[in-house]
Protein backbone atom coordinates (compact mmCIF):
# COMPACT_ATOMS: atom_id res chain seq x y z
CA UNK A 1 0.00 0.00 0.00
CA UNK A 2 1.37 3.41 -0.86
CA UNK A 3 1.73 5.66 2.16
CA UNK A 4 0.68 8.70 0.12
CA UNK A 5 -2.83 7.39 -0.31
CA UNK A 6 -6.16 7.81 1.39
CA UNK A 7 -6.59 4.04 1.95
CA UNK A 8 -3.36 3.98 3.96
CA UNK A 9 -4.55 6.74 6.29
CA UNK A 10 -8.02 5.22 6.47
CA UNK A 11 -6.32 1.99 7.59
CA UNK A 12 -4.34 3.90 10.23
CA UNK A 13 -7.60 5.44 11.48
CA UNK A 14 -9.30 2.05 11.55
CA UNK A 15 -6.34 0.62 13.43
CA UNK A 16 -6.59 3.39 16.03
CA UNK A 17 -10.34 3.06 16.38
CA UNK A 18 -10.19 -0.69 16.86
CA UNK A 19 -7.59 -0.45 19.64
CA UNK A 20 -8.89 2.00 22.23
CA UNK A 21 -6.80 0.20 24.87
CA UNK A 22 -3.68 1.66 23.25
CA UNK A 23 -5.00 5.21 23.36
CA UNK A 24 -6.97 5.27 26.61
CA UNK A 25 -3.81 5.45 28.77
CA UNK A 26 -2.63 8.43 26.72
CA UNK A 27 -5.93 10.25 27.24
CA UNK A 28 -8.25 12.05 24.87
CA UNK A 29 -6.88 14.21 22.09
CA UNK A 30 -8.73 16.75 19.96
CA UNK A 31 -6.77 17.98 16.99
CA UNK A 32 -7.06 18.64 13.32
CA UNK A 33 -3.87 17.73 11.48
CA UNK A 34 -2.95 17.90 7.81
CA UNK A 35 -0.18 15.57 6.64
CA UNK A 36 1.46 16.58 3.37
CA UNK A 37 3.69 14.27 1.34
CA UNK A 38 5.54 15.72 -1.60
CA UNK A 39 6.76 13.55 -4.39
CA UNK A 40 6.09 15.62 -7.42
CA UNK A 41 6.24 19.27 -6.33
CA UNK A 42 3.15 20.31 -8.26
CA UNK A 43 0.97 17.44 -7.03
CA UNK A 44 1.48 16.86 -3.31
CA UNK A 45 -0.66 14.35 -1.47
CA UNK A 46 -2.38 15.86 1.58
CA UNK A 47 -4.73 14.28 4.07
CA UNK A 48 -6.60 15.80 6.99
CA UNK A 49 -6.81 13.62 10.10
CA UNK A 50 -9.37 14.75 12.65
CA UNK A 51 -8.89 13.29 16.13
CA UNK A 52 -11.60 13.36 18.76
CA UNK A 53 -11.19 11.69 22.13
CA UNK A 54 -9.42 8.41 21.52
CA UNK A 55 -10.58 8.09 17.93
CA UNK A 56 -9.53 9.34 14.53
CA UNK A 57 -12.95 10.35 13.28
CA UNK A 58 -12.14 11.51 9.76
CA UNK A 59 -9.42 11.15 7.17
CA UNK A 60 -10.08 13.20 4.08
CA UNK A 61 -7.87 14.07 1.14
CA UNK A 62 -7.47 17.83 0.98
CA UNK A 63 -5.40 20.54 -0.65
CA UNK A 64 -1.92 20.90 0.82
CA UNK A 65 -2.69 24.41 2.04
CA UNK A 66 -6.03 23.46 3.52
CA UNK A 67 -6.69 25.14 6.90
CA UNK A 68 -5.88 23.06 9.98
CA UNK A 69 -4.52 23.39 13.49
CA UNK A 70 -1.10 22.24 12.38
CA UNK A 71 0.51 20.76 9.34
CA UNK A 72 3.31 18.20 8.90
CA UNK A 73 4.80 18.73 5.49
CA UNK A 74 7.69 16.89 3.90
CA UNK A 75 9.01 14.88 0.99
CA UNK A 76 7.45 11.47 0.49
CA UNK A 77 10.88 9.88 0.93
CA UNK A 78 11.18 11.27 4.46
CA UNK A 79 7.73 9.94 5.37
CA UNK A 80 8.60 6.61 3.79
CA UNK A 81 11.77 6.39 5.90
CA UNK A 82 9.70 7.05 9.02
CA UNK A 83 7.12 4.41 8.16
CA UNK A 84 9.85 1.94 7.15
CA UNK A 85 11.42 2.37 10.58
CA UNK A 86 8.02 1.83 12.22
CA UNK A 87 7.38 -1.27 10.12
CA UNK A 88 10.81 -2.69 10.91
CA UNK A 89 10.86 -2.00 14.65
CA UNK A 90 7.20 -1.90 15.63
CA UNK A 91 7.39 1.78 16.53
CA UNK A 92 9.35 4.86 15.52
CA UNK A 93 12.82 4.93 17.03
CA UNK A 94 15.73 7.32 17.34
CA UNK A 95 15.45 10.28 15.04
CA UNK A 96 12.50 8.75 13.19
CA UNK A 97 9.91 9.80 15.78
CA UNK A 98 7.60 12.49 14.47
CA UNK A 99 8.79 14.85 17.20
CA UNK A 100 12.42 14.37 16.13
CA UNK A 101 11.64 14.80 12.47
CA UNK A 102 9.55 17.92 12.96
CA UNK A 103 12.02 19.35 15.44
CA UNK A 104 14.96 19.07 13.13
CA UNK A 105 12.77 20.37 10.32
CA UNK A 106 15.28 19.32 7.69
CA UNK A 107 12.72 17.19 5.90
CA UNK A 108 9.39 17.17 7.67
CA UNK A 109 8.33 20.59 8.83
CA UNK A 110 5.78 21.47 11.48
CA UNK A 111 3.73 24.41 10.29
CA UNK A 112 0.65 26.42 11.05
CA UNK A 113 -0.20 30.05 11.50
CA UNK A 114 -1.65 29.83 15.01
CA UNK A 115 0.72 29.09 17.94
CA UNK A 116 -2.21 27.55 19.83
CA UNK A 117 -2.68 25.08 17.00
CA UNK A 118 1.04 24.43 16.75
CA UNK A 119 1.22 23.72 20.47
CA UNK A 120 -1.34 20.94 19.99
CA UNK A 121 1.46 19.04 18.29
CA UNK A 122 3.18 19.07 21.68
CA UNK A 123 0.03 18.60 23.77
CA UNK A 124 -1.05 15.45 21.94
CA UNK A 125 2.30 14.30 20.64
CA UNK A 126 2.20 10.77 22.03
CA UNK A 127 -1.26 10.15 20.60
CA UNK A 128 -0.06 11.20 17.16
CA UNK A 129 3.03 9.03 17.51
CA UNK A 130 0.90 6.03 18.49
CA UNK A 131 -1.32 6.73 15.48
CA UNK A 132 1.69 6.64 13.14
CA UNK A 133 3.11 3.61 14.97
CA UNK A 134 -0.09 1.80 14.04
CA UNK A 135 1.47 1.53 10.57
CA UNK A 136 3.52 -1.39 11.87
CA UNK A 137 0.33 -3.44 12.13
CA UNK A 138 -1.30 -1.99 9.00
CA UNK A 139 1.73 -2.77 6.88
CA UNK A 140 2.24 -6.19 8.50
CA UNK A 141 -1.33 -7.15 7.64
CA UNK A 142 -0.69 -6.15 4.07
CA UNK A 143 2.24 -8.54 3.63
CA UNK A 144 0.70 -11.35 5.68
CA UNK A 145 -0.43 -14.30 3.57
CA UNK B 1 -38.11 13.54 36.59
CA UNK B 2 -40.56 12.52 39.31
CA UNK B 3 -43.21 14.91 40.61
CA UNK B 4 -42.40 16.93 43.78
CA UNK B 5 -43.89 15.45 46.91
CA UNK B 6 -45.79 17.22 49.65
CA UNK B 7 -43.11 18.51 52.00
CA UNK B 8 -45.39 20.64 54.17
CA UNK B 9 -45.58 18.30 57.15
CA UNK B 10 -41.88 17.58 57.70
CA UNK B 11 -40.70 17.84 61.33
CA UNK B 12 -39.23 21.11 62.57
CA UNK B 13 -37.14 19.58 65.36
CA UNK B 14 -34.75 16.59 65.40
CA UNK B 15 -35.28 13.72 67.86
CA UNK B 16 -32.60 15.37 70.00
CA UNK B 17 -34.43 18.70 69.97
CA UNK B 18 -32.26 20.53 67.42
CA UNK B 19 -34.00 22.77 64.86
CA UNK B 20 -34.26 21.37 61.34
CA UNK B 21 -33.96 23.29 58.07
CA UNK B 22 -35.78 22.01 54.93
CA UNK B 23 -35.14 25.06 52.74
CA UNK B 24 -32.89 23.06 50.42
CA UNK B 25 -35.81 20.72 49.71
CA UNK B 26 -38.58 23.17 49.11
CA UNK B 27 -37.25 26.70 48.82
CA UNK B 28 -33.89 26.94 47.01
CA UNK B 29 -33.85 29.50 44.18
CA UNK B 30 -31.04 27.88 42.23
CA UNK B 31 -31.68 26.37 38.82
CA UNK B 32 -33.14 22.86 39.00
CA UNK B 33 -33.36 20.22 36.30
CA UNK B 34 -30.61 21.33 33.88
CA UNK B 35 -29.94 17.69 33.03
CA UNK B 36 -26.72 17.97 31.00
CA UNK B 37 -26.12 15.20 28.49
CA UNK B 38 -22.85 13.29 28.69
CA UNK B 39 -20.65 13.48 25.62
CA UNK B 40 -19.14 10.28 24.17
CA UNK B 41 -16.17 10.56 26.52
CA UNK B 42 -18.33 10.96 29.65
CA UNK B 43 -19.81 13.88 31.54
CA UNK B 44 -17.29 16.65 31.10
CA UNK B 45 -16.98 20.09 32.63
CA UNK B 46 -17.97 21.46 29.24
CA UNK B 47 -21.14 19.35 29.30
CA UNK B 48 -22.24 20.69 32.69
CA UNK B 49 -21.51 24.30 31.78
CA UNK B 50 -25.17 24.66 30.87
CA UNK B 51 -27.89 27.02 31.97
CA UNK B 52 -26.99 29.32 34.82
CA UNK B 53 -24.24 26.90 35.89
CA UNK B 54 -22.24 27.72 32.78
CA UNK B 55 -22.41 31.48 33.29
CA UNK B 56 -19.19 32.81 34.76
CA UNK B 57 -19.79 36.36 36.01
CA UNK B 58 -17.38 39.11 35.02
CA UNK B 59 -17.64 40.59 38.52
CA UNK B 60 -19.00 38.06 41.03
CA UNK B 61 -21.32 39.40 43.70
CA UNK B 62 -20.03 37.00 46.34
CA UNK B 63 -16.59 36.36 47.76
CA UNK B 64 -17.32 33.10 49.54
CA UNK B 65 -16.59 29.48 48.73
CA UNK B 66 -20.24 28.91 47.81
CA UNK B 67 -20.42 26.95 44.54
CA UNK B 68 -21.28 29.06 41.51
CA UNK B 69 -24.97 28.61 40.75
CA UNK B 70 -25.98 27.71 44.31
CA UNK B 71 -28.60 29.69 46.23
CA UNK B 72 -26.31 31.60 48.58
CA UNK B 73 -27.44 32.64 52.03
CA UNK B 74 -27.11 36.31 52.88
CA UNK B 75 -24.19 37.21 55.13
CA UNK B 76 -21.88 34.47 53.88
CA UNK B 77 -18.34 35.35 55.06
CA UNK B 78 -15.92 37.08 52.70
CA UNK B 79 -12.93 34.81 52.05
CA UNK B 80 -10.64 37.74 51.32
CA UNK B 81 -10.28 37.09 47.61
CA UNK B 82 -8.38 39.73 45.68
CA UNK B 83 -8.80 38.30 42.17
CA UNK B 84 -12.46 39.11 41.75
CA UNK B 85 -12.70 39.96 38.07
CA UNK B 86 -13.07 37.23 35.51
CA UNK B 87 -10.33 38.85 33.42
CA UNK B 88 -7.94 38.34 36.33
CA UNK B 89 -7.80 34.55 35.91
CA UNK B 90 -10.00 33.33 33.07
CA UNK B 91 -9.08 31.79 29.73
CA UNK B 92 -11.56 30.61 27.10
CA UNK B 93 -9.96 27.17 27.04
CA UNK B 94 -9.98 26.59 30.81
CA UNK B 95 -12.61 23.83 30.93
CA UNK B 96 -11.18 22.04 27.91
CA UNK B 97 -7.69 22.11 29.40
CA UNK B 98 -8.91 20.82 32.74
CA UNK B 99 -10.56 17.82 31.09
CA UNK B 100 -7.48 17.25 28.96
CA UNK B 101 -5.24 17.36 32.02
CA UNK B 102 -7.37 14.85 33.90
CA UNK B 103 -7.47 12.53 30.89
CA UNK B 104 -3.74 12.70 30.19
CA UNK B 105 -2.23 12.15 33.62
CA UNK B 106 0.66 9.71 33.80
CA UNK B 107 2.86 8.16 36.42
CA UNK B 108 6.58 8.78 36.77
CA UNK B 109 6.78 5.51 38.64
CA UNK B 110 4.91 3.31 36.20
CA UNK B 111 5.02 4.89 32.74
CA UNK B 112 8.77 5.41 32.35
CA UNK B 113 10.74 2.27 31.39
CA UNK B 114 13.31 2.77 34.15
CA UNK B 115 14.58 -0.78 33.67
CA UNK B 116 15.84 0.14 30.21
CA UNK B 117 18.33 2.74 31.45
CA UNK B 118 21.81 1.85 30.31
CA UNK B 119 25.22 2.93 31.50
CA UNK B 120 26.33 6.15 29.82
CA UNK B 121 29.71 7.73 29.30
CA UNK B 122 30.78 9.69 32.35
CA UNK B 123 30.47 13.11 30.68
CA UNK B 124 27.00 12.39 29.29
CA UNK B 125 25.73 11.03 32.63
CA UNK B 126 27.08 14.11 34.39
CA UNK B 127 25.45 16.41 31.83
CA UNK B 128 22.13 14.60 32.14
CA UNK B 129 22.29 14.79 35.92
CA UNK B 130 23.15 18.50 35.78
CA UNK B 131 20.15 19.14 33.54
CA UNK B 132 17.94 17.06 35.84
CA UNK B 133 19.21 19.03 38.85
CA UNK B 134 18.16 22.23 37.13
CA UNK B 135 14.79 20.89 35.98
CA UNK B 136 13.97 19.45 39.41
CA UNK B 137 14.63 22.92 40.76
CA UNK B 138 12.73 25.02 38.23
CA UNK B 139 9.71 22.80 37.68
CA UNK B 140 8.27 23.30 41.13
CA UNK B 141 7.93 27.05 40.58
CA UNK B 142 4.98 26.24 38.35
CA UNK B 143 3.39 24.52 41.33
CA UNK B 144 4.34 27.07 43.96
CA UNK B 145 3.17 30.03 41.94
CA UNK B 146 -0.44 28.93 41.30
CA UNK B 147 -0.59 27.76 44.91
CA UNK B 148 0.42 31.25 46.00
CA UNK B 149 -2.43 32.83 44.04
CA UNK B 150 -5.20 30.25 44.01
CA UNK B 151 -6.56 30.96 47.47
CA UNK B 152 -6.92 34.63 46.45
CA UNK B 153 -9.04 33.75 43.39
CA UNK B 154 -12.77 34.19 43.64
CA UNK B 155 -14.45 30.82 43.90
CA UNK B 156 -16.83 31.66 41.05
CA UNK B 157 -13.85 30.97 38.78
CA UNK B 158 -13.74 27.38 39.96
CA UNK B 159 -12.72 25.92 36.58
CA UNK B 160 -9.60 28.08 36.47
CA UNK B 161 -8.71 26.96 39.98
CA UNK B 162 -9.33 23.35 39.06
CA UNK B 163 -7.06 23.64 36.03
CA UNK B 164 -4.32 25.15 38.18
CA UNK B 165 -4.69 22.19 40.56
CA UNK B 166 -3.87 19.89 37.64
CA UNK B 167 -0.87 22.03 36.83
CA UNK B 168 0.37 21.67 40.40
CA UNK B 169 0.05 17.90 40.12
CA UNK B 170 1.83 17.96 36.75
CA UNK B 171 4.73 19.92 38.18
CA UNK B 172 5.02 17.63 41.18
CA UNK B 173 5.35 14.76 38.72
CA UNK B 174 7.97 16.65 36.70
CA UNK B 175 10.03 17.33 39.82
CA UNK B 176 9.62 13.64 40.67
CA UNK B 177 10.63 12.31 37.27
CA UNK B 178 13.75 14.47 36.93
CA UNK B 179 14.83 13.75 40.51
CA UNK B 180 14.36 10.05 39.84
CA UNK B 181 16.35 10.27 36.62
CA UNK B 182 19.21 12.07 38.34
CA UNK B 183 19.50 9.28 40.87
CA UNK B 184 18.54 6.27 38.78
CA UNK B 185 21.56 5.69 36.59
CA UNK B 186 24.54 5.80 38.88
CA UNK B 187 24.77 9.59 39.05
CA UNK B 188 23.13 12.07 41.37
CA UNK B 189 22.09 15.67 41.79
CA UNK B 190 24.80 18.15 40.80
CA UNK B 191 25.16 21.93 41.08
CA UNK B 192 22.37 24.34 41.87
CA UNK B 193 23.56 27.84 40.96
CA UNK B 194 22.28 31.28 41.96
CA UNK B 195 20.88 32.03 38.51
CA UNK B 196 18.03 29.57 38.67
CA UNK B 197 16.83 30.83 42.00
CA UNK B 198 17.07 34.45 40.83
CA UNK B 199 14.79 33.62 37.91
CA UNK B 200 12.35 31.75 40.11
CA UNK B 201 12.31 34.59 42.59
CA UNK B 202 11.43 37.05 39.83
CA UNK B 203 8.44 34.86 38.97
CA UNK B 204 7.20 34.15 42.48
CA UNK B 205 7.50 37.82 43.48
CA UNK B 206 5.45 39.19 40.58
CA UNK B 207 3.11 41.93 41.78
CA UNK B 208 -0.07 40.61 40.17
CA UNK B 209 -1.34 37.24 39.05
CA UNK B 210 -1.44 38.35 35.44
CA UNK B 211 2.19 39.47 35.61
CA UNK B 212 3.03 36.20 37.31
CA UNK B 213 1.29 34.12 34.66
CA UNK B 214 2.99 36.06 31.87
CA UNK B 215 6.35 35.35 33.46
CA UNK B 216 5.60 31.75 34.29
CA UNK B 217 3.27 30.37 31.63
CA UNK B 218 4.28 32.41 28.65
CA UNK B 219 7.97 33.00 29.27
CA UNK B 220 9.27 30.36 31.68
CA UNK B 221 7.10 27.39 30.76
CA UNK B 222 7.19 28.38 27.09
CA UNK B 223 10.96 28.02 27.15
CA UNK B 224 10.82 24.79 29.10
CA UNK B 225 8.21 23.43 26.67
CA UNK B 226 10.61 23.97 23.80
CA UNK B 227 13.42 22.46 25.84
CA UNK B 228 11.28 19.35 26.36
CA UNK B 229 10.53 19.21 22.64
CA UNK B 230 14.25 19.25 22.07
CA UNK B 231 14.56 16.30 24.41
CA UNK B 232 14.66 14.29 21.21
CA UNK B 233 18.13 15.67 20.59
CA UNK B 234 19.17 15.97 24.21
CA UNK B 235 18.14 12.55 25.47
CA UNK B 236 20.90 9.95 25.50
CA UNK B 237 18.42 7.04 25.44
CA UNK B 238 14.76 6.19 24.84
CA UNK B 239 14.13 6.42 28.57
CA UNK B 240 14.96 10.11 28.70
CA UNK B 241 13.15 10.69 25.42
CA UNK B 242 9.99 9.30 26.95
CA UNK B 243 10.44 11.49 30.02
CA UNK B 244 10.78 14.60 27.88
CA UNK B 245 7.82 13.71 25.65
CA UNK B 246 5.49 13.05 28.55
CA UNK B 247 6.53 16.27 30.29
CA UNK B 248 6.18 18.15 27.01
CA UNK B 249 2.50 17.26 26.75
CA UNK B 250 1.82 18.60 30.24
CA UNK B 251 3.85 21.73 29.73
CA UNK B 252 2.03 22.55 26.50
CA UNK B 253 -1.29 22.63 28.41
CA UNK B 254 0.11 25.11 30.89
CA UNK B 255 1.38 27.32 28.09
CA UNK B 256 -2.00 27.06 26.34
CA UNK B 257 -3.76 28.28 29.49
CA UNK B 258 -1.28 31.11 30.02
CA UNK B 259 -1.40 32.30 26.43
CA UNK B 260 -5.19 32.39 26.36
CA UNK B 261 -5.44 33.88 29.84
CA UNK B 262 -3.19 36.77 28.87
CA UNK B 263 -5.26 37.24 25.75
CA UNK B 264 -8.53 37.27 27.70
CA UNK B 265 -7.03 39.63 30.22
CA UNK B 266 -5.77 42.13 27.66
CA UNK B 267 -8.98 42.02 25.64
CA UNK B 268 -11.10 42.81 28.70
CA UNK B 269 -8.72 45.25 30.36
CA UNK B 270 -6.32 46.82 27.82
CA UNK B 271 -4.56 48.72 30.62
CA UNK B 272 -3.09 45.46 31.86
CA UNK B 273 -0.96 45.15 28.71
CA UNK B 274 1.65 47.62 29.95
CA UNK B 275 1.84 45.80 33.26
CA UNK B 276 2.57 42.57 31.38
CA UNK B 277 5.15 44.23 29.15
CA UNK B 278 6.99 45.56 32.20
CA UNK B 279 7.10 42.09 33.72
CA UNK B 280 8.35 40.56 30.48
CA UNK B 281 10.96 43.32 29.98
CA UNK B 282 12.54 42.20 33.22
CA UNK B 283 11.74 38.50 32.81
CA UNK B 284 13.36 38.22 29.38
CA UNK B 285 16.53 39.77 30.73
CA UNK B 286 16.70 37.41 33.72
CA UNK B 287 15.83 34.39 31.58
CA UNK B 288 18.51 35.26 29.03
CA UNK B 289 21.11 35.57 31.80
CA UNK B 290 19.97 32.26 33.20
CA UNK B 291 19.86 30.49 29.83
CA UNK B 292 23.35 31.62 28.93
CA UNK B 293 24.80 30.74 32.33
CA UNK B 294 28.01 28.74 31.80
CA UNK B 295 26.82 25.63 33.63
CA UNK B 296 23.45 25.39 31.88
CA UNK B 297 24.84 26.00 28.40
CA UNK B 298 27.71 23.53 28.80
CA UNK B 299 25.52 20.70 30.10
CA UNK B 300 23.07 21.19 27.24
CA UNK B 301 25.86 21.38 24.68
CA UNK B 302 27.43 18.13 25.93
CA UNK B 303 24.06 16.35 25.67
CA UNK B 304 23.43 17.75 22.20
CA UNK B 305 26.90 16.67 21.09
CA UNK B 306 26.66 13.24 22.71
CA UNK B 307 29.84 13.95 24.70
CA UNK B 308 32.58 16.50 25.23
CA UNK B 309 34.44 15.48 22.06
CA UNK B 310 32.04 17.28 19.73
CA UNK B 311 30.87 20.02 22.00
CA UNK B 312 32.33 22.80 19.86
CA UNK B 313 31.53 21.59 16.36
CA UNK B 314 28.12 20.11 17.20
CA UNK B 315 26.96 20.94 20.72
CA UNK B 316 27.16 24.71 20.69
CA UNK B 317 25.79 25.18 17.13
CA UNK B 318 22.80 22.97 17.95
CA UNK B 319 22.33 24.82 21.21
CA UNK B 320 22.18 28.10 19.31
CA UNK B 321 19.59 26.63 16.96
CA UNK B 322 17.53 25.57 19.97
CA UNK B 323 17.72 29.04 21.43
CA UNK B 324 16.46 30.48 18.16
CA UNK B 325 13.49 28.10 18.19
CA UNK B 326 12.71 28.94 21.81
CA UNK B 327 12.66 32.69 21.23
CA UNK B 328 10.69 32.31 18.00
CA UNK B 329 8.01 30.22 19.71
CA UNK B 330 7.87 32.57 22.69
CA UNK B 331 7.47 35.69 20.56
CA UNK B 332 4.79 33.98 18.43
CA UNK B 333 2.84 33.07 21.57
CA UNK B 334 3.11 36.68 22.74
CA UNK B 335 1.54 37.77 19.44
CA UNK B 336 -1.25 35.22 19.94
CA UNK B 337 -1.75 36.47 23.48
CA UNK B 338 -2.23 40.01 22.14
CA UNK B 339 0.96 41.50 23.57
CA UNK B 340 3.34 41.88 20.67
CA UNK B 341 6.91 41.97 21.90
CA UNK B 342 8.60 42.36 18.53
CA UNK B 343 9.13 46.12 18.84
CA UNK B 344 9.82 46.13 22.52
CA UNK B 345 11.99 43.14 23.31
CA UNK B 346 15.70 43.55 23.95
CA UNK B 347 16.32 40.03 22.64
CA UNK B 348 18.78 40.38 19.72
CA UNK B 349 16.41 39.09 17.03
CA UNK B 350 18.78 39.87 14.15
CA UNK B 351 21.69 38.16 15.85
CA UNK B 352 19.61 35.05 16.45
CA UNK B 353 18.29 35.12 12.87
CA UNK B 354 14.64 35.22 13.95
CA UNK B 355 12.10 35.76 11.18
CA UNK B 356 9.95 38.63 12.43
CA UNK B 357 7.30 38.23 9.73
CA UNK B 358 6.56 34.65 10.76
CA UNK B 359 6.10 35.87 14.32
CA UNK B 360 3.72 38.63 13.28
CA UNK B 361 1.61 36.15 11.32
CA UNK B 362 0.92 34.35 14.61
CA UNK B 363 -0.91 37.44 15.80
CA UNK B 364 -2.94 37.66 12.62
CA UNK B 365 -4.02 34.02 13.09
CA UNK B 366 -5.83 34.88 16.30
Amino acid sequence: MRIDSLPFFAALAAEMNSHPERYQPLGEADMDVVVVMRDEPERPFAVRCAFEGIRCEHVVEVDADSPCEYRLDGPRAAWQAMFDDIAARGRATGLQTINSLALLGDDIRLGGSDPMGLDKFSRFNQTLQEFFDGASRVLAMEVAP
Amino acid sequence: MSEPKDYSNLPTMSPLGAPLDWAWLRGAKSEWGVHPKPSPRGLTMLDIASGSYGEVPDHPAHRSMAPRGADIEAGTPDMGYILNDKADVWAENTRELYEEAVARQWSATRDIPWGELRELDDDVEHAMCQLCTLLTEVEMIAADLPAKWMWRMNHEFIEAKMFLCTQIMDEARHAEVFRKRALANGGGLLLSRNGATSLLRTIIEAKSYTQATALMHLLGEGFVLDLFRMGELIAPSDVEKRIFRMCMQDEARHVAYGTMHIRYSVEHDPDVAEEIHEALDHGEMVLTEFGTAPDVSTALAVLLAGGVEHVEDKGFPLSLEMTKKQFTSYLARCERAGISRVERTKIPLDLLGIDIESIRSAGRAA
